[in-house]
């Protein structure tokens, strides 16, 4: 009976009932879509930033992130990696050489950072692969090639073909020099990626940096699924036993871009928690409004003998089927919304300029939502939860009506 | 015969501080079960505040209340609530019915606060709105019927659950004196058919004329408590 009549009474004021329902459903709508659609853009970036680099998991002599040093190694790279390999979630591990150097032209030097890679496993996990404008990428039997950010083949004057000299210190302090050339340019949009990174062949690099064949400066493992993190490092850091390695999960790598995700998700709940605000005071009122307008109709229930607990419990019922209809309409259009924008993506080309980056990742001008499941429930959760506590106030109202007077 | 209500040296004051009405000043009434009662008197003469104070709806400054010899006037809200339910019916001016209810399940209500299980429920329910005129009309909402019958379904609400006193304030204030009259012979043969106590409040010469005790109230007192005609 309760239920019959507050879905009845729910009913009565169609027009205002709607009208919350839609305000429910729209705020959802809205803070489902984008908190998807920025949780879409933190995974492509972070995607491509963690491809281009040292994947999910990187391994590295634990001094590396304090001091980046040519000479702080890690070995025993093939045995680890075949491991590594073995485990099911991992999808790919890739070897990296880093160091610094000068490049020299014709038309002068620039300070660089040399990144020794294996050409054919980029080409499969890397963004970078894929940006080459001129030329082609690097291949596993080049040496002495090398490719480069647009920016910086503009400053030294480089085309493809051309001579190139790197200048840099090997792991044991000599002085090295090295003449390439220049197989490819790339650009990425990323002003600092593409004025500063040099690109060469691991073997090569090896040489050039003085590493053994079974050293690298990182050896980083790129996962299926980016929640596996976790439980990968800890099946990896046994493999490490009793070696200077340590197991890093990306963000220890990329702090930068780590902290503005977390800085920007707490921007986006300070700006969902205002809308939220927003929408639950249409609710209250909504919910006030009807035990106002309806005062008389509870002070009859009450003189007929009711229990005041049962009308408690009738608007309870209507604040419930308020807020489960509205937010489950929000959670589906949001949802569909959100979803549709993770399939097939939004090409933002014409209003948004090329070249905006996070932490020096370029942010892909066509950008897909991330929908995930906790998106959902936490956020249609919170503003059920909060209709329901919001109902504890009309039905306070309950208790103070006064029979006698409210029948006069 | 039994007493059904007893009411003893009831006041009752109304505002705080500045200007105090005294609605009630000093009532004592006993009504007998099965009796038929009008209660007249001007506007403002404390007829609807003695119906309340009776019907557990309202609390007296002073004095008190017996139902069936259970006092009423100290008793907490939720027992209060219970006797309401269980032995008092209500019957208003202005109907009072759940708008978004029919006229069976208006009636049915009380007998589902009751837990009545639903075989009976229906079968008494049927039997009440057959009884005051509204077969057919089972399942209009309220909007749908006319005063007098939107009034028959709420005798029907009041009498369904078999209470031991109905109190009806000035029940045929808003139809039309063709409609208060059939109203009146309605509870008058409710009361003398099923023997259910019946006290009413009216301005009605009509509906006085209808009472087998008539109880004139004057500036919350009873100035006046007769038995007009014998039938
Ligand atoms: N809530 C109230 N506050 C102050 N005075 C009231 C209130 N309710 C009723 N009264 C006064 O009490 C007196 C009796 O009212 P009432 O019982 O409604 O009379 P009747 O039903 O006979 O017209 C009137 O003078 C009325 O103005
Ligand atoms: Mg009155």
């Amino acid at each position: 009976m309760i239920v019959r009549l507050a879905w009845r009474s729910i009913w009565r004021n169609k027009r205002r009932t709607l009208i919350t329902m839609t305000s429910i459903s729209l705020g959802l709508t809205i803070a489902i879509f984008f908190t998807a659609l920025v949780e879409g853009v933190f995974r492509q970036v972070v995607n491509e930033a963690i491809r281009m680099q040292a994947g999910h998991i990187t391994l590295e002599n634990p001094e590396y992130q304090t001091s980046p040093a040519v000479d702080l190694r890690i070995g025993g790279v093939e045995n680890l990696r075949r491991r590594i390999e073995g485990i099911e979630a991992v999808e790919q591990t890739k070897l990296l050489i880093w160091g610094q150097g000068v490049a020299n032209s014709g038309a002068g030097g620039v300070g660089v950072m040399v990144m020794g890679v294996e050409p054919s496993v980029e080409m499969k996990t890397s963004p970078l692969a894929q940006d080459i404008v001129a030329g082609a990428y690097l291949a596993d039997s080049d040496d002495r090639m090398v490719v480069l950010g647009g920016h910086l083949a503009e400053q030294l004057k480089l085309k493809l073909g051309s001579k190139i000299v790197l200048t840099t210190n090997n792991a044991q302090g000599q002085l090295v020099e090295e003449l390439c050339r220049v197989k490819g340019i790339f650009r990425t949009g990323s002003d600092e990626i593409d004025g500063y990174l040099i690109q060469i062949p691991a073997t090569f690099a090896r040489r050039v940096f003085g590493l053994g064949d079974d050293e690298a400066t990182q050896l980083g493992v790129i996962l299926k699924r980016p929640g596996d993190q976790a439980v990968v490092i800890d099946a990896i850091t046994p493999m490490v036993a009793g070696k200077d390695i340590a197991v890093l999960p990306w963000q220890s790598i990329l702090p930068e871009v780590a902290s503005f995700i977390r800085l920007r998700r707490t921007s986006n709940g300070v700006f969902q928690g205002l809308l939220f605000v927003i929408i639950l005071f249409t609710i209250l009122n909504t919910l006030l409004m009807s035990v106002i307008e309806r005062e008389r109709e509870f002070a009859v229930l009450l003189a007929l003998g009711t229990p005041v607990r049962q009308l408690k419990g009738q608007l309870f019922v209507e604040s419930a089927c308020i807020a489960c209809l509205g937010g489950l309409a929000g959670m589906v259009l949001g949802g569909s919304l959100a979803l549709a924008l993770q399939i097939w993506g939004l090409d933002l080309a014409s209003i948004m300029p090329k070249g905006v980056t996070i932490s020096g990742f370029a942010v892909s001008t066509t950008i897909h939502a991330n929908l995930t499941p906790p998106i959902l429930y936490w956020i249609g959760g919170i503003v059920l939860g909060a209709t329901l506590l919001l109902s504890f106030m009309p039905m306070r109202r309950i208790t103070q009506v006064h029979i006698a007077e409210t029948l006069r | 015969m039994a007493k059904i209500v007893e009411v003893s040296s009831v006041a009752k004051d109304y505002g705080e501080g500045g200007i105090i009405t005294h609605a009630l000043r000093g009532v004592d009434l006993v009504l007998m079960a099965g009796e038929f009662t009008s209660m007249a008197g001007p506007s403002g003469s404390g007829k609807t505040t003695l119906l309340n104070i009776i019907g557990g709806l309202d609390r007296p400054s002073s004095g008190t209340v017996h139902i069936e010899g259970i006092e009423i006037t100290q008793l907490p809200g939720t027992q209060l609530s219970r006797i309401r339910r269980d032995r008092i019916g209500f019957i208003f001016q202005s109907f009072n019915l759940i708008p978004v209810l029919t006229a069976f399940e208006n009636a049915e209500y009380v007998l589902m606060l009751q837990n009545v299980d639903k075989e009976q429920r229906v079968e008494r329910v049927m039997r009440v709105l057959r009884e005051v005129g509204l077969e057919g009309l089972e399942h209009r909402f309220p909007r749908e019927l006319s005063g007098g019958q939107q009034q028959r379904v709420a005798i029907a609400r009041a009498i369904a659950p078999e209470p031991a006193l109905v109190l009806a304030d000035e029940p045929t204030a808003n139809v039309d004196s063709e409609t208060g009259r059939s109203l009146m012979e309605l509870m008058r043969r409710l009361n003398e058919e099923k023997g259910i106590t019946f006290l009413f409040s009216t301005h009605d010469r009509a509906v006085m004329e209808r009472a087998r005790r008539l109880i004139k109230l004057r500036d919350g007192q009873i100035i006046e408590d007769t038995e007009p005609r014998n039938l």
